[in-house]
């Protein structure tokens, strides 16, 4: 971040991956060589995105802080921002205001059972710590992926999904809602798929981002499996402006989405008023 | 420094220091009193009313432009150009409750992390020479609210109406750098009458009211939708009582494509709107005026004082009162939650 | 009986089929009054009627749409109300009407003119039957209603409610002034002179909106144009022309469908006389349209309905 907290640094777009009908995946680099360089983040942290002339958006970082080449985010094309970063191609210039807000609890997931539960483009902020604790993968103990979409075509990260299901050292299980030709995985929704899986909720946490629904339903899966709030980790999304507690609109009681969150545990969720 | 000005040398003060800064002053508008750009020629009105709006823009304008983004040869990479505000500014004649507004924004905007540079520059560059009220209007409550009609935390003068003139008293530095200028007499012993004139104005406001149980009792209430839409109902979501506000701090980013350059620019946002809010999905967490209202009295009232050392981000003006299109009365909101029998 | 005894003898009557009943009580101080939501007969007590509620609590009713609520109309507000009612922004079914026939209304504006001090130091109202006895700061000063009353009264064609369940008071014999002397001083300006006004009055606009969301006829304002980036019509940029570029939307949405009852210019905390831009563009919408919103129902506003070849606009003869 820079000193003068607005002022974003200026980026190329160096690859632009198209997952699904309406989500892109960029990778970019700063501009500054010594910037991108020194460039630090933690799994869960976001940025804040420009298209000059258009505005600012807030994404998750989602690649992982040892794969340090570019930086990468997703984005779902849903309003005027990311309407026209969907327009964009490699070479094109944004700004970039990161890392912003805080990040996946790294030291307290050392030595734990780690189960991910992903659904759409909710993997996105996942990815980033999937892909960090796979390159750390001796911090931790067994590490479960559930990943699921509508249907084959609305998975992201396709391209790594063949990776993440052949490797030995992680069980990644991959569902879709209906039943698709050619689909040799999990059937089922998301929560119910999870009930199968059955992991278990000892020295075990649960880190889950998905669409609210999906969400609602995958708590109550894993409070049945018997995890405990604080063993239960999720992300937030609040419309963002300044993204530095400033703006005053992401605020849930005295919490501020984009400084004290957006990851939160199911403990923390509880204790704020209710205004998701 | 006590010092005594008459009225005329006050308006010429303000001349005088429009040379070399911008000047904020109340002047008469075709029937209210804003706060405007003070010129030579032009007259103050510091008595027949308080300003429609505050002086909050000397430090928050409604538009802050961020940075400006060149991109003017198509070959070229753009180039990001940051717009820090220059200059220094007097407010004149604004009221202590118009002055205090900024040490709400101060916690805000600079924390151990963050620091808001365009706020900050101003903030070290704006003095602000206050007026002392004489007399309380029926919407003002700045004595519940941890001030006074003669509070000096904010300003850099504090001024008290004696006579055909006005005793100051410098309160910062920077005010006693103001009170050197020649247009400061002694004061003799009219100090003595202004302490007389500001305990009579604090006596006229009466017994304060006593806010330390409402972040607690608003924070009860925040489920209880029932109560929030009767509290609402006159309310008709609009941004006067967020735009008048001393201490509403939230603002709003947008971009504008000016052709071969764009500006990104940071103006005034209220919580009233239904925009704040609404998010990229349709999802709007504060659908309804209701949920809007709470948010910000409890803002004010709750989630502020718990963040910041029990401080009200409230200066007691009564703004938001009286010139709310619908009369919707904050300090009746607070005290229904803190009356509130469960 | 007098009319508030009549009045709150007829909401009694309907109060207990209704949601609430939107009227007027005392609020922040003797010389204001507030919109009054009654639930209960209690609550009944604090309602008032008089020359102090200005509100058009028409404004309200969109809100409530889809509950059974009651409302009390002065005849300019009842315009309000015809108006929804023709739209299909409200149904009748669902609205019960306490109609009044008003004696006018005061404008805040000029009792803060006429007053000794600011208003904001009153201490004590007394209301007769021509005249108001204030006392501000100390200070008593007797102002005529007459020379405090709101624009729109000196107009005023429909004092008396055009719709209504319940139509409460005597009824009037309207004896409108032909036009309001602000109005026509202001269109005898230059084309230069107007623009310099707007100008240097709109540079006091703050944005607030209050004028939109005080406006009954204003129902898009949770999507409206004005903070809306797609489409991008007018910048967040507090300039004068942006300001009144807003303005300009507002005043264009709402032809032939205002009905002056002037709660934009009253809500406005900066007194930017925005009665300016109705009354002209209402005169226009009469001399093209031959329409007036509000004064009857069944009516469709000229803009939202579509003829070949208006009798008024000669298209193929230029």
């Amino acid at each position: 971040m820079n000193a003068n907290p607005y002022l974003p640094d200026m980026a190329t777009i160096v690859e632009v991956i198209q997952e699904t009908h309406n989500i892109k995946t960029f990778r970019i680099v700063l501009n500054n060589e010594q910037r991108m360089k020194d460039f630090t983040f933690r799994p869960g942290q976001v940025g804040q995105l420009s298209v000059f002339g258009v505005g600012e958006s807030t994404f998750v970082i989602n690649s992982s802080p040892t794969r340090k080449d570019y930086l990468q985010f997703s984005v779902m094309r849903v309003g005027e921002v990311t309407t026209r970063l969907h327009q964009l191609q490699p070479g094109d210039q944004i700004g970039v205001r990161a890392p912003l807000g805080n990040s996946f609890p790294l030291e307290d997931l050392k030595g734990k059972n780690i189960v991910f539960v992903g659904g759409g483009i909710g993997m996105a902020p996942l990815r980033t710590l999937f892909t960090y604790m796979l390159d750390n993968r001796k911090d931790y103990k067994d590490i479960t992926l559930l990943y699921g979409a509508r249907s084959p075509a609305d998975l992201t990260y396709k391209a790594e999904l063949p990776e993440w299901t052949s490797r030995k050292d992680v069980n990644t299980v991959l569902t879709i809602d209906n039943p698709s030709e050619g689909w040799e995985h999990k059937v089922g929704l998301i929560p119910n798929v999870l009930l199968e899986i059955n992991p278990k909720p000892k020295n075990t946490v649960a880190i889950t981002c998905g669409p609210p629904i999906m969400i609602k339903f995958t708590l109550q899966a894993l409070k049945k499996l018997g995890f405990e709030d604080q063993n239960i980790i999720t992300t937030l999304e609040k419309r963002m402006k300044c993204g530095v507690g400033i703006c005053g609109r992401c605020n849930i009681g005295t919490k501020y989405v984009c400084i004290d969150g957006p990851v939160f545990t199911y403990a923390q969720l509880k204790e704020l008023p209710s205004e998701l | 420094m006590e010092k005594f000005i008459t009225k005329e040398n006050l308006n010429r003060l303000a001349a005088e220091l429009a040379a070399t800064c911008r000047v904020l002053a109340p002047v008469a508008d075709c029937g209210t009193v804003t706060f405007r750009r003070f010129q030579p020629g032009m007259v103050m009105d510091l008595h027949s009313r308080m300003a429609a709006v505050s002086p909050k823009a000397a430090t928050f304008p409604q538009t802050e432009t961020l940075l400006v983004v060149k991109r003017e040869i198509p070959e070229k990479k753009p180039e990001i150009i940051e717009t820090l505000p220059e200059g220094k500014n007097v407010v004149i004649g604004c009221r202590p409750c118009g002055a205090r507004g900024k040490l709400i924004f101060d916690p805000v905007y600079e924390t151990d992390k963050i620091k808001d540079p365009y706020y900050l520059q101003r903030r070290k560059n704006t003095v602000f020479i206050s007026l002392a009220c004489d007399r309380p209007e029926t919407t003002c409550f700045c004595h519940s609210v941890g001030s006074g009609p003669a509070d000096p935390s904010g300003s850099d003068v504090l001024l008290t109406l004696v006579g055909e003139g006005y005793v100051a008293r410098s309160v910062t530095p920077e005010g006693e750098e103001i009170m050197k200028m020649a247009l400061f007499a002694d004061a003799g012993d009219k100090g003595k009458e202004a302490d007389a004139k500001n305990a009579k104005a604090r006596e006229m406001m009466g017994e304060a009211h006593d806010y330390a149980s409402a972040p607690a009792k608003l924070l009860a209430r925040f489920d209880d939708m029932d109560f929030w839409l009767a509290q609402s109902a006159k309310c008709i979501s609009c941004g006067a009582c967020t735009y008048m506000c001393p201490t509403c701090y939230c603002f709003n980013i947008t971009d504008d494509d000016l052709g071969l350059s764009s500006q990104r620019i940071r103006t005034w946002d209220n919580c009233m709107s239904h925009t704040f809010t609404l998010e990229g999905s349709g999802h709007n967490p504060r659908s309804t005026k209701a949920h809007r209202l709470k948010n910000r009295v409890g803002h004010k009232f709750s989630y502020y004082p718990d963040l910041h050392k029990g401080v009200i981000a409230c200066c007691g003006c009564g703004r938001c009162i009286k010139q709310c299109p619908a009369g919707v009365d904050i300090r009746q909101i607070v005290n229904a939650a803190q009356e509130y029998a469960e | 009986m007098s009319q508030l005894d009549d009045l709150k003898t007829a909401i009694k009557s309907r109060l207990g089929d209704l949601e609430c009943v939107i009227g007027w009580e005392q609020g922040y101080d003797p010389l204001h009054a507030t919109p009054l939501f009654i639930r209960s007969e209690a609550d009944l007590d604090r309602l008032i009627i008089g020359p102090l509620a200005v509100h058009n609590l028409a404004t309200y009713l969109t809100g409530w749409k889809g509950k059974k609520v009651g409302v009390v109309v002065k005849g300019c507000d009842s315009k309000s109300v015809i108006e929804l009612l023709n739209e299909k922004l409200i149904n009748r079914d669902d609205v019960v009407i306490f109609g009044l026939c008003c004696d006018g209304v005061v404008s805040q504006r000029k009792i803060r003119a006429a007053l000794p001090a600011d208003p904001g130091f009153v201490e004590s109202v007394e209301i007769g039957a021509d005249s108001l006895k204030v006392t501000v700061a100390g200070q008593a000063a007797t102002l005529r209603l007459d020379d405090v009353r709101a624009d729109k009264c000196r107009v005023c064609d429909t004092p008396d409610a055009l719709v209504s369940d319940f139509l409460i008071g005597k009824a009037h014999t309207p004896a409108p002034a032909p036009s309001l002397k602000c109005q026509d001083e202001f269109e005898a300006k230059s084309d230069a002179e107007k623009f310099a006004f707007w100008q240097e009055t709109m540079g006091r606009c703050i944005r607030c909106y209050a004028c939109r969301n005080a406006c009954p006829m204003c129902v898009c304002r949770d999507y409206c144009i004005a903070t809306s980036r797609d489409p991008l019509w007018v910048s967040q940029e507090n300039l004068p022309s942006e300001n009144m570029m807003f303005q300009m939307i507002h005043v264009s949405h709402l032809a032939g469908r205002c009905t002056e009852c002037g709660e934009c210019e009253r809500a406005c905390p900066v007194d930017i006389p925005l009665m300016l831009l109705r009354r002209y563009m209402n005169k226009q919408v009469r001399d093209v349209f031959q329409h007036e919103a509000g004064k009857a129902l069944d009516q469709t506003p000229p803009l939202l309905t579509f003829k070949v070849e208006e009798e008024r606009i000669n298209e193929r003869g230029w």
